[in-house]
């Protein structure tokens, strides 16, 4: 696989001509995944669909992404960014229930996120127990322990932080008004969530593809055996890989805690991450791209909300666009994907 | 009777998964894994129960289940086979695409109502005591599921159509040296697992719940790809993982209805932890033989 050095092009004096041109490619390649996002935020418009509900919405999904993709680096499948989000919305929930009004905004506002990111590790630790533990494959692990944190979600919301104001409906009061993602503007739902996403996306590019780390990563990922040989810490590696993950898609929960639903409820971020899984397979797990991909896809999920408002139609409508998506990218790419 | 009615609610609420089992089972042995037998569930649940609603009778229904959870496997089995695709990523879309579709179709059938597949007791057997009721009183679809894991065995390990099937999961080229196609083969497999699957989503809503909502299968279809490890790919070893799962399950039911104050979340986590535990153990210990031809598709997460 690409662990082995592909051979070295021939050091030949190519004319100034090509150079130039390398250059000028490499220029675009580096800026493109800059470009195509707000490229993409300024064709949204002209599609009937709203920027700023696109960028809440992307907020999530680029975090279950990254979730995906840095223990994809390692040669993991993470298909449980639904359950660590989850757990991740029930950590900050109960970081915020615990100190409610008693820190200065900021501070507590970061304990929150803390314990969003916490709630995802500890969920993925479960996960990570099975799989180097038992020997479990994770794509199992991680996929039923999506319900099992489905469940687990409801028995907090029903039987312990119940709001018990709420009748009929099962919701947790709301977090106190400090612990609360400020919006950025007094106009707009979007709120600082987007920019944590985005700092999660330049250190997640960071460790994996400029790290010393990133790189043992993908030699674990590559062969594991061979990396065993050469004496890296793949156990170490790997546990890493998945932990970080956790900790990436606990935060999508907390962001949809303290920033969109400001209290705990059932259906919260349910099928965020699948749609992550989607987003990070789409960009072959390129950290720099996924911003590109949640876009697209928060794009086509702010599409459904006017569907079913607009035509009855559930939003869930617009998984058959997402999938079709991904099977395409996945064909054209197919072919080429069998040098690994 | 508590035990009779867990053992019997263990056979009816097993019964879809089985099928689902069975199914990827198949696919597994030919060398594909399916993460899209979810959605072949869901499609093959919503297309069974709308059949039976608008036709009023709910044997043409199995008929649609069977044939919706092909069509979708269909779609995995072209990605996968002839685009080259990753398996596990198409076959979450795969699902996802299940999804998306049954929710879209099914509102409509949200609050239909429809005469299931009745239960037809076996004269005499359903008398015995203990055992009359839970292995002979049963609808037609789980009477199904009980045959099929022996009549899988005795296909996979008693015939030649068997044999050319586990070699295509073991080593595709020796298949290809005795002048069969491999592709063919997988093609037929996954399609197959497909329709097992619709059959199972099928039996869900005609013989145990008799409504449909989104999402009816919950999850049933990644359990059956849990169970699948579990059963270290023998369909016999299969039947008794899903009875398990469904045991589980229906202890829920039966403790929920005997209204004994246990947390009703905290039942429905049950099924799924006993199955990963169950799996733990299993892998734990060792020994299973993996398809030689699965390992490489477990381990194709790597990024590209």
């Amino acid at each position: 696989m690409s662990t082995v050095a592909a051979p070295a092009p021939p050091v030949d004096s190519a004319p100034a001509g090509a150079d130039l041109r390398k250059r000028v490619l490499d220029g675009v390649r580096r800026i493109a995944p800059i470009a195509v996002p707000l490229l993409l935020l300024m064709l949204l418009p002209a599609l009937g669909i709203n920027q700023q509900d696109a960028l809440v919405r992307a907020t999530p999904f680029i975090l279950t992404g990254l979730a995906v993709a840095v223990p994809a680096r390692a040669g993991l499948v993470n298909v449980g960014g639904e359950g660590q989000l989850f757990m991740g919305a029930a950590g900050a929930a109960a970081v915020a229930f615990t100190i409610d009004g008693s820190l200065p905004s900021i501070i507590g506002i970061a304990l929150v996120m803390l314990g969003g990111a916490a709630g995802g590790v500890a969920w993925m630790a479960v996960a990570a127990l099975l799989r180097l533990g038992a020997k479990v494959n994770e794509v199992i692990a991680t996929l039923l322990l999506n319900y099992v944190a489905l469940s687990l979600l409801a028995y907090l919301v029903f039987s312990v932080w119940r709001d018990p104001g709420a009748a009929g409906e099962a919701i947790t009061p709301e977090l106190d008004a400090s612990l609360l993602l400020p919006t950025l503007g007094p106009t707009t739902l979007v709120n600082y969530g987007l920019f944590i996403a985005i700092g999660a996306v330049v250190l997640v590019w960071l460790l994996v593809d400029r790290s010393r780390w990133g790189f043992r990563a993908s030699v674990v990922g590559g062969n594991p055996e061979a990396a065993r040989r050469a004496g890296l810490p793949v156990n170490r590696t790997l546990i890493a890989a998945l932990l970080v993950g956790g900790a990436l898609a606990g935060l999508a929960g907390a962001i949809e805690v303290a920033g969109i639903e400001t209290r705990l409820r059932t259906g919260i971020g349910f099928g965020f991450g699948y749609i992550g899984f989607l987003a990070s397979w789409m960009v072959g797990h390129r950290p720099a791209w996924i911003v590109s991909a949640g876009l697209l896809l928060a794009g086509i999920a702010v599409y459904g909300d006017s569907l079913q408002i607009d035509h009855g139609l559930p939003a869930k409508t617009v998984y058959i666009v997402m999938a079709g998506v991904l099977l395409i990218v996945l064909s054209v790419r197919g072919g080429a994907g069998k040098r690994g | 009777m508590f035990v009779e009615d867990v053992l019997t609610g263990a056979v009816r609420y097993g019964a879809s998964v089985l099928y689902a089992t069975q199914g990827e089972l198949i696919a597994e042995r030919s060398g594909i894994v399916n993460l899209g037998t979810e959605g072949s569930m869901l499609c093959g649940a919503l297309a069974g129960f709308a059949v039976a609603a608008e036709t009023g009778s709910a044997l043409p229904g199995v008929f649609a289940g069977l044939i919706a959870g092909a069509l979708l496997a269909l779609v995995h089995a072209y990605v996968v086979i002839n685009r080259g695709a990753n398996q596990l990523a198409a076959g979450l879309a795969i699902t996802f695409l299940g999804l998306g579709l049954t929710a879209a179709i099914g509102t409509s059938y949200v609050d239909r109502r429809i005469d299931g597949l009745g239960e037809a007791p076996i004269p005499l057997l359903s008398d015995i005591p203990l055992f009359g009721n839970f292995l002979f009183s049963h609808d037609l679809l789980t009477y199904g599921a009980l045959l099929l894991a022996p009549l899988l065995w005795w296909f996979l390990f008693r015939t030649r159509w068997g044999l050319l099937l586990r070699a295509t999961g073991e080593d595709p080229e020796v298949v290809h040296a005795y002048g069969h196609s491999p592709q063919k083969i997988r093609y037929l497999a996954t399609v197959a697992g497909g329709a097992l699957a619709g059959l199972g989503g099928a039996q869900l809503v005609l013989a145990f719940t008799l409504n449909w909502v989104e999402n009816a299968t919950a999850g049933r279809g990644f359990v059956a790809l849990a169970l699948v490890i579990f059963a270290a790919w023998k369909p016999l070893r299969a039947m008794l993982g899903a009875f398990v799962f469904g045991g589980a399950a229906a202890l829920q039911l039966q403790l929920q209805a005997r209204g004994i104050d246990v947390s009703s979340f905290v039942l429905e986590m049950v099924p799924y932890v006993l199955t990963l535990l169950v799996l733990a153990i299993a892998s734990w210990r060792g020994g299973q033989q993996m398809p030689a031809g699965l390992k490489a598709v477990f381990d194709s997460g790597r990024a590209r």
